[in-house]
């Protein structure tokens, strides 16, 4: 068939379909198809076979050029990602992310002693040597800790702001240091190693330092609550950047390329869990963990029932028979 | 091929074209996003800021949105572009030419941490230059490649002439670059018409505007006019 005809033949389907995708094809599928009443997949696959067709007939750069870019236009169309759906949201927080950390247990095992180790190591070594917490904080800033935590304040972990303040802060730098543990794990693992020990570091030697001087009291009344949820979900974030990291040294069976992609849905997946964990982390750490006022019997049972909900979800979550199978 | 299109092949058995961006557009696009961010989030900081202590929290989430959160819901709710990336031109997709997905685009912004070392964007402009198809690490572990969005040009026509056919049969090919001279002729000078219409006197056996006008039978007849 010369081409003048087969342009002259489709010319009015073509129309259709490019205004079609102009317009409504931004729409949602289903009131777009129920508004045009356009079949719009088997008008796609018909556009298809026409360019294949004007290809291998040799017809016109023109031509071409017309139906490849509707070709090009309707696969974005017709392939768009889904419309998010809230229960597929609820499943992944229930049993998906429980599950994935499950399988990733190695990962997340050493990002576990990265950062309790020298946390641990901390706290045994300020025990006895009160002045190394001179070597790993300045002055100023052990000044600033022994206000925060002075058991004479109505607020505990702050010298100023509100609870709404402390939250958007909370949210803020916490995430933006799970965030940043997890890429930088790209190194060949050496970033999240190091965020990992640096934090543990960090967090022993203020435990430590305040023990030390006797304020040991309001310190662990504010941190034993939201660190079941803050200090997981960073182990969660390292152990992900670990595990990314792990995959360009050692990409196992796979193109290091393939194996990379996957390493990096899977850290996404754990990352976005860690996120959530850490923003109800926030939410704990700005309007309960503050609170001085709350008797040590409440403040220490409600951790541990946070410690345990948190252990029994990772623990338990997304067991048993998976849906579908 | 020695460009940066890529060629993907479709369920459909046809093939998509993607044009890959290289770093000057993206940076271009970049900037635009920077800006518009920061301008947005100052000036709600600015109001937040009269709140209060309160306002200062709010704040600081819209400092969260506006560093990690916008690029992510943007590119994949709104056709993997973001606001500078729409007015650049340059759209994400995944390596199969789809739109970009979830996880694909929370990888390729969250790795920007990496890409963005040391100072602005260094490791990403060397990965960016270096790769065939203009990614950068993030785009490289999660995936996707940031393409052109192609406009479609002002169709070009065939003037009419009188159908006639061409002396010998023409293979396929000669005859593309018939139809292709004809459609496209009225693009170049009168000169350089002229000058590439001669090259093919062995054809049409004509010099100068009368091999041109011969050119162009040939191509309605390949056409199909009559």
């Amino acid at each position: 068939m010369k081409q003048e005809r087969f342009v002259a033949l489709h010319e009015a389907a073509w129309m259709e379909v490019e205004t079609w995708m102009r317009g409504t094809g931004r729409k949602a599928w289903s009131s777009a198809l129920a508004e045009q009443g356009l079949d719009f997949p088997a008008q796609y696959r018909r556009i298809c076979q026409h360019l294949a067709l004007a290809r291998a007939r040799g017809y016109s750069h023109d031509v071409i050029d017309r139906l490849q870019r509707m070709v090009d236009h309707g696969h974005q169309v017709l392939y768009r990602p889904p419309a998010p759906r809230w229960h597929r949201v609820g499943e992944f927080i229930v049993a998906g992310f429980p599950r994935l950390v499950r399988r990733e247990w190695k990962a997340m095992l050493i990002a576990t002693a990265l950062l309790y180790l020298p946390t641990i190591a901390c706290l045994v070594l300020i025990h006895f040597r009160p002045d190394v917490a001179g070597m790993i904080f300045s002055g100023h800033k052990l000044d600033e800790f022994e206000q925060m935590y002075n058991p004479a304040r109505a607020k505990i972990g702050r010298t100023s702001g509100t609870d709404v303040a402390m939250f958007g802060f909370y949210v803020l730098n916490n995430v933006s240091i799970a965030f940043r543990t997890f890429a930088a794990g790209l190194f060949f693992g050496v970033g999240a190693i190091y965020v990992l020990v640096v934090n543990g570091i960090l967090f022993g030697g203020i435990a430590g330092h305040l023990d030390a001087i006797g304020y040991g009291g309001p310190f662990w009344r504010f941190v034993v609550a939201h660190s079941a949820f803050e200090l997981t979900a960073i182990v969660i974030a390292g152990g992900a950047g670990l595990r990314l990291g792990y995959t360009l040294l050692a990409p196992g069976r796979l193109r290091r390329g393939d194996a990379l992609r996957q390493a990096g849905s899977t850290g996404a997946q754990l990352v976005l869990g860690a996120f959530v964990m850490l923003v109800i982390a926030a939410f704990i750490e700005a309007f309960w963990s503050s609170v001085a006022a709350f008797p040590d019997s409440l403040k220490f049972g409600s951790a541990a029932v946070l410690w345990t909900l948190v252990g029994a979800w990772l623990w338990l979550g997304g067991r048993g028979r998976r849906r579908g199978d | 091929m020695l460009d940066t299109v890529r060629q993907i092949e479709t369920p459909e058995g046809v093939s998509l074209q993607l044009h890959a961006a290289g770093a000057v557009p993206r940076a271009h696009a970049w900037l635009i996003d920077f800006g518009l961010r920061a301008v947005v989030a100052f000036f709600l900081l600015v109001i937040l800021g009269m709140l209060g202590q309160a306002g200062l929290g709010l704040g600081m989430l819209v400092l969260f949105i506006a560093y990690w959160v916008y690029g992510v819901v943007l590119e994949v709710w709104w056709g993997g572009q973001t606001i500078g990336k729409r007015v650049i031109g340059l759209r994400v997709v995944n390596a199969d030419g789809t739109p970009v997905t979830l996880l694909p685009s929370v990888v390729r912004n969250l790795l920007r941490t990496v890409d963005g070392l040391p100072g602005v964007y260094g490791i990403g402009l060397v990965s960016c230059l270096m790769d065939p198809h203009g990614r950068r690490i993030g785009d490289i572990v999660a995936g996707t490649m940031v393409v052109h969005v192609m406009k479609r040009r002002a169709a070009g026509q065939v003037p009419n002439e009188a159908a006639e056919p061409p002396p010998v049969p023409l293979h396929r090919d000669e005859q593309e670059a018939i139809v292709a001279f004809a459609e496209r002729a009225r693009g170049l000078n009168e000169a350089r018409q002229r000058e590439l219409g001669d090259l093919l006197e062995p054809l049409t056996g004509r010099m100068g505007n009368a091999g041109l006008r011969k050119l162009v039978a040939h191509a309605n007849w390949l056409l199909g006019r009559t």
